[in-house]
């Protein structure tokens, strides 16, 4: 018997091909063995300016319009000291997965060649810093190329016996920058560039010292650039292997995780659960999680218990048995307060849980005991395992007493403590050369890691945004934290503009293609109203009797659709920033400024295309019919609603365009007395407004925000507009509608605020259907404190879910419902300049009355789900990041200012309670400590929500209670904000 | 599909491939010793996106492929078992669980046989199937390999191709490329542990194979099974029959032998070296196989036939006169071969059985034979 293998040398091509073999395991447990042919090749050009041989052989690539793609490396590359002639860098998986942050930097790093091996091997380990260093690829100026190593027949490396993938891999870059080197060695008359690989793999430097290549370690490399020592501070501790220490098994202070395939079974056999942690924001260390298994959200206790979890990481939790169930904590925790003086260098602390944090949970295991009732034990889990981490850059300062004083003077590498700005995050220890400089900023930092042995996690310092408290770091802070995308547009998105720019006109013929399908209502008395010095005036309106004694009312929307065309590069941009954000002194726009505050926005005494929704009603406000269509429209005036208000109350002025207004007054208000009849809420949030010194925008004052009719006259008519939209949309595009829904919010929700208006009110909350709710609301009054009512509807709101987005095809039509609105159906139409949504739907109406055809962007149920989870997220940031600077900029406007104003205690805790104060719309926390000299004892009666305070300071608290406070700003030092602080001067 | 295609020889040729087959020594039609097999040339893992394949080409012509291919199936658990990690058992009640799991069940193994121009349900293409997949499953042990914890194992799917005509009775190659495809099976490396969900490493590099090998020398420590076709004629005993040669054989056996790896273990302690002739053979199943003569009824003499007259010839006594009708009936006539008929003596199939068996025979030199082929 003879055996017969095919030999391959038989095959003239088979040189030039190869395969790769792998197992795939999918998601449903099949196991798969897969194997890619792979066509090697030789003309994947090496992309350097120099080399006159890639483009000699017409190996340019030529882009899909047959545009040869320029080469990417530069023909003079940066030198350093030890390589003066230039050099071409080539980083390994290991460079990018540690150091991203530094090939982002602008004053280095340039003409990278990012090996086609080493992009797929970040992909697979992290998508996140893997779109980073693609957005890299695509910047013109940082000169980054991606080499197709692996398609290219001189530097594809097969794979040998007995070899693991990784040193595979690391050959294949050694093998890489090897042939760039004979490569560009060819170079006639120059000195060619050093290629250079970047590891911090010793194997793999050693290996490629000894086939002669140029190799650094990143700290090695950077050591030898201008700002070096700068630089330093970006690259993470090492992580080698050799280099961890031998720990004995009793130094680890967290427990381990359980393997990936262990928590899988465990969570499909319902015995493990999985869901996002949430850290409590007055406690740290309770966290809670939500999982499908339970209704109500599972606690997390303690350090150990947390093991290691990141507010907003995925996680598997195990549930404890039941004799270490708690209750949650009726106490304020702050990590600073406990934590404070630790030393960030001593890497093992003697006992993991510090003496103090021992105090605190001894102190809440006395309170649950002394409790009568057994049953409000709640189950609490453990973390035994982490899906994905969801950790992100964030935003923090130096903690100044982690800081040892010879670290103030010397540029040694020193460990500090970065205070993150989110109090759900813990302190982040930080290796950095530069403690003086940092001191006193607002830094960015990563996590890189955080191990087993650690009581903290450990991570690296991104850039300084600049001292605290000014106004530029703030900002930025704020942005980033919110994940706001605040740069300016690029020169992509701006090429999508009309070529006019502010010289853009509505087209004078009427033959003009602008003018297809379009209504001429430039005749209509048309005006808007927005708020003062509004600049992107989404919304007009105009209303005129008819001879049948109906009137004709129309509300035109600024046609953004024309002019953000779908699938475009604004297009794009626009649906990732997904709304505009308001802060206090800045505007981050979703659109190009040309855009929003001139082409689109509807500007008096100029013509402009509009979207039109035209009504018929009675008198009585009945609709008797609706139309839509694409216009022209010539807004007469641009009132703020101050300004619209005093015209309607002064009955001298009896023009046309005042009479308009009047009469949608009138009609306004018996739409709103109709939506509250159906059962809509009427919700509260505290409401300011910042008053800015106009040359210097300092903030001078705080304003509580004055409700005027005019401005609920423009709300009735955008819900009314909102309505009949979603309802056209919905009834052309029943599976792929954009819509929004508000859903009603579970009834365990209200339980506290009910039970809390029971004890202390006698008041009864039904919360059945928005309806019976919206009368409960009402009959929470107290005669003696107007407030009150106030009070009780912005606690209900927080009790309420949030509205989304969503696409009509994935809920059911019950589910469609705007709890808050008491609407069926509902969709976000009017504000198409700052909100994405609305531009969706825009082309979305268009289709459907049939003004132009529809883009399969706008038809596919897989996109427009994509769209409406990113609009949500970006939604709810933008508010957050409003709230924020809200708060900033009324810290800074009591800066040095000292007042007394009423507030209304709104929650309460053991050792402390939150106060509210509507005057100026801020809500802090008034702990036992801050009430005299030395912590008074309390007493808390958590049945009926009363601290009795005694000793040093003698005082009843109890909630909903009205209580005068000295309200001064202060310097929070765990976060660095400017914030409030206050003092309880007495109660009533 | 029967063992005999297509022979188209005469009653002369039959006679004389039969005669010449029971001289001693035989002479075959194609000038093999009895026990020699068709030269044949084998190669493995030609087909890449299976677990393992194999192809055989004999020399005659016919050739075949054989492609392993396996997925993760959840085992059938017993009603009352709901534990999942396994740790709430004591001791004495994991031990005997053990033993009961660790039996597979034949249904994780799935084979399909493939003969060109026959039915995929055709009887002589389900009876090669039966008698393949009952080799493998006879002792367990192959079945045992696929388990991965008490809650998976592999499902094995086995493609059998002939990919030529059926020249002569494929059961050999047929066997002999699967034996081929299953060494060279690799199931990817499990990286869980216990009775979790299985986890695999993507590697593919890693993958182990399903017979495992010993690290230094690469050999094959264990074998899977194969089956032997072997034939007796009058006294001679004949492995790996052609077509002609099964037309007049008096007995065919499908030999199903194993290499029974625990006892060979021991000796080879005792021995210290590991030759090829300290195997240790192992009978796993015998099936016989209808030759054609089996299929082809004996001829009845006009005399005897009742429906040709045999009647009126008994009730004139007429036997008198035609007593060469008597002779055709009992004795074998000189140059014209007749079926054999009735059964296989016992002592043929002990010697047909022995011959497979013996230390250094047939079996043997097959396995060797195999193992000299390049399986990684």
């Amino acid at each position: 018997m003879a055996s017969l293998k095919r030999s391959v040398e038989s095959d003239p091509l088979a040189a030039n091909i190869s395969n790769k073999i792998y197992v795939r395991s999918t998601k449903s447990g099949k196991v798969q063995k897969i194997v890619r042919e792979v066509y090697l090749r030789r003309d994947i050009p090496c992309s350097s300016k120099l080399c006159r041989e890639c483009q000699h052989q017409m190996l340019i690539p030529k882009d899909a319009l047959g545009k040869p793609i320029p080469f990417v490396l530069s023909d003079s590359p940066a030198g350093t000291k030890v390589f003066p002639q230039g050099h071409y860098l080539v980083p390994d998986t290991n460079a990018f997965l540690t150091a991203m942050d530094l090939f982002e930097q602008e004053s280095a790093f340039y003409d990278v060649i990012v090996l086609q091996i080493v992009l797929e091997e970040l992909r697979n380990r992290s998508l996140p810093l893997y779109n980073r260093l693609i957005s890299l690829t695509k910047s013109e100026d940082k000169r980054f190329y991606v080499f197709f190593n692996e398609f290219r027949l001189e530097t594809h490396v097969a794979r040998l016996e007995g070899e693991t993938v990784n040193d595979r891999n690391d050959r294949a870059v050694r093998r890489a920058v090897a042939w760039y080197g004979e490569h560009l060695a060819r170079i006639k008359g120059k000195d060619a560039p050093s290629i250079v690989m970047l590891s911090n793999d010793r194997d793999n430097l050693r290996k490629a010292k000894q086939e002669g290549i140029h190799a650094c370690s990143l700290a090695d490399y950077v050591r030898q650039l201008k700002d070096g020592e700068k630089l330093l501070d970006m690259i993470p501790e090492t992580q080698d292997r050799d280099q961890i220490k031998e720990k004995r098994p009793g130094d680890n202070l967290y427990s381990e995780y359980f393997s990936m395939s262990k928590m899988m079974t465990g969570v499909k056999s319902n015995l493990l659960h999985q869901g996002i942690f949430n850290v409590s924001p007055y406690n740290y260390l309770e966290g809670s999680i939500r999982v499908p298994a339970f209704p109500k959200a599972l606690l997390i206790l303690g350090r150990e218990n947390i093991n290691r979890a990141v507010d907003g990481d995925l996680v598997v939790v195990e549930v404890l048995p039941k004799d270490q169930w708690k209750e949650p904590s009726t106490q304020v925790i702050e990590e600073d307060a406990i934590t404070k003086n630790e030393n960030p260098d001593a890497e093992e602390s003697d006992d993991f849980v510090s003496e103090r944090e021992r105090k605190a949970l001894q102190e809440e295991v006395k309170r649950t005991h002394r409790k009568t009732t057994e049953g409000h034990a709640q189950p609490t889990a453990k973390v035994v395992g982490v899906i994905k981490r969801n950790w992100r850059q964030y935003v923090g300062h130096i903690d100044q007493s982690s800081v040892s004083q010879s670290a103030q003077q010397g540029r040694k590498q020193d460990s500090v403590f970065v205070i993150p700005m989110d109090k759900k995050i813990p302190k982040i220890r930080l290796r950095t050369r530069q403690v003086s400089e940092l001191l006193g900023k607002r830094i960015l930092v990563t996590i890189d890691a955080w191990d087993r042995s650690s009581r903290h996690p450990s991570g690296h310092f991104v850039r300084s945004l600049g001292e605290l408290e000014t106004k530029a770091a703030e900002t930025e802070a704020l942005l980033l934290e919110y994940d706001v995308q605040y740069r300016p547009f690029p020169k992509t998105v701006l090429d999508c503009l009309p070529k006019e720019g502010h010289d853009w006109r509505v087209p004078q013929s009427l033959e003009d293609p602008g003018w297809k399908d379009r209504q001429d209502l430039r005749d209509l008395l048309i005006c808007s109203i927005d708020p003062i010095g509004c600049q992107d005036i989404d919304d007009a309106l105009h209303s005129r009797p008819l001879p049948n004694g109906n009137f004709e009312v129309g509300v035109h929307i600024a046609d953004v659709s024309h002019f953000v065309k779908p699938g475009n590069a604004m297009d794009a941009e626009a649906s990732i920033r997904g709304t505009t954000v308001y802060l206090v002194d800045k505007r981050i726009d979703m659109l190009p400024m040309l855009l929003g505050t001139d082409l689109c926005s509807l500007k008096p005494y100029v013509e402009r295309y509009a979207f039109s929704v035209i009504w018929e009603m009675t008198s009585d406000a009945d609709i008797v019919g609706s139309r839509f269509t694409k216009s022209v429209i010539k807004s007469r005036e641009a009132f703020s609603y101050e300004q619209a208000q005093l015209r309607v109350d002064d009955s001298s002025q009896q023009d046309q365009l005042t009479t308009s207004i009047r009469t949608l007054l009138a009609l306004s208000k018996k739409l709103k007395q109709k939506r509250l009849d159906a059962g809509a809420l009427s919700l509260s949030s505290p409401e300011v407004k910042v008053q800015m010194e106009s040359e210097t925008s300092d903030p001078i004052d705080v304003k509580t925000k004055v409700h005027l009719d005019t401005m609920s006259l423009v709300e009735e008519f955008m819900l009314l507009a909102n309505t009949s939209v979603a309802r056209r949309i919905y009834e052309a595009f029943p599976q792929t509608a954009i819509l929004r829904r508000h859903g009603a919010p579970p009834k365990t929700n209200f339980d506290e605020l009910a039970n809390q208006l029971k004890v202390k009110r006698g008041l009864d909350l039904s919360v059945e259907s928005s309806r019976a709710l919206a009368d409960s609301l009402d009959r929470c009054v107290d005669e003696k404190e107007p407030f009150f009512n106030t009070l009780v509807r912005i606690m209900a709101t927080r009790c309420m879910m949030s509205a989304e987005y969503f696409c009509s095809g994935t809920q059911a039509y019950p589910e469609f419902r705007h709890y808050g609105l008491a609407s069926e159906i509902y969709t976000h139409f009017t504000s198409p300049i700052r909100r994405y949504a609305d531009l969706m739907a825009h082309r979305q109406l268009a289709a459907a009355i049939e003004y132009e055809a529809i883009h399969p962007s706008t038809r596919s149920r897989g996109k427009l789900e994509a769209v409406c989870k990113n609009i949500n997220v970006r939604h709810r940031n933008a508010q957050l990041a409003g709230r924020a600077s809200i708060a900033y900029y009324v810290g800074q406007a009591l800066r040095g200012k000292a007042t007394e104003e009423d507030g209304f205690v709104m929650k309460i805790f053991s050792n402390g309670f939150v106060v509210l104060v509507p005057r100026f719309g801020i809500e802090s926390l008034i702990r036992l400590r801050d009430l005299a000299e030395t912590e008074p004892q309390a007493e808390f009666d958590a049945e009926n929500y009363v601290l009795r305070v005694s000793g040093s300071r003698e005082v009843r608290v109890e909630l909903f209670q009205k209580v005068r406070v000295r309200v001064t700003d202060q310097k929070d030092e765990t976060t660095g904000k400017r914030g409030v602080r206050m003092e309880l001067v007495k109660t009533y | 599909m029967a063992s005999s295609t297509n022979v188209h020889l005469s009653p002369a040729e039959l006679s004389y491939l039969h005669t010449s087959l029971s001289l001693n020594p035989p002479i075959r039609p194609d000038g093999r010793s009895p026990t020699q097999y068709r030269p044949l040339s084998a190669e493995t893992g030609i087909l890449p996106g299976t677990n393992g394949s194999a192809r055989i080409c004999f020399a005659d012509g016919t050739e075949a492929i054989v492609g392993v291919k396996a997925e993760v199936e959840k085992t059938r658990r017993r009603w009352d078992d709901d534990t999942i990690f396994g740790e709430n058992q004591n001791q004495e009640e994991g031990e005997e669980q053990d033993e009961g799991e660790g039996q597979g069940s034949s249904d994780w193994v799935e084979l399909t046989v493939e003969i060109p121009g026959y039915r995929d349900d055709d009887s002589g293409t389900v009876f090669l199937g039966q008698m393949l997949c009952e080799a493998l499953l006879a002792d367990g042990g192959f079945v045992r390999r696929l388990r991965i914890n008490r809650r998976f194992h592999w499902k094995v799917y086995l493609d059998i191709l002939l990919i030529s005509p059926p020249l002569s009775y494929p059961l050999p190659l047929l066997s002999l490329t699967t034996h081929l495809a299953l060494l060279a099976t690799r199931l990817p490396k499990l990286k869980s542990e216990g009775d979790e969900d299985p986890f695999f490493d993507d590697d593919w590099a890693a993958a182990p194979y399903l017979y495992v090998r010993n690290p230094t020398t690469k050999r094959v420590t264990e074998r899977p099974p194969v089956t032997l076709l072997v034939m007796a004629v009058g006294g001679n005993v004949i492995f790996d029959p052609s077509k002609e040669e099964l037309a007049v054989a008096d007995v065919v056996l499908a030999v199903s032998v194993g290499d029974d790896a625990s006892s060979r273990e021991g000796r080879m302690d005792v021995d210290g070296r590991s030759n090829n002739s300290g195997r240790n053979l192992k009978l796993l199943s015998i099936r016989t196989v209808d030759p054609p003569s089996r299929l082809t009824p004996p001829g009845v003499a006009n005399a005897a036939n009742s429906a040709y007259g045999h009647a009126q010839v008994v009730s004139t006594g007429a036997n008198q006169k035609m007593p060469e009708a008597r002779q055709t009936e009992s004795e074998a006539v000189e140059g014209v071969w007749k079926p054999p008929r009735g059964g296989a003596k016992a002592v043929v199939m002990g010697a047909l059985v022995q011959k497979v068996l013996v230390r250094g025979g047939v079996a043997d030199e097959v396995l060797d034979a195999l193992e000299g082929v390049d399986t990684s």
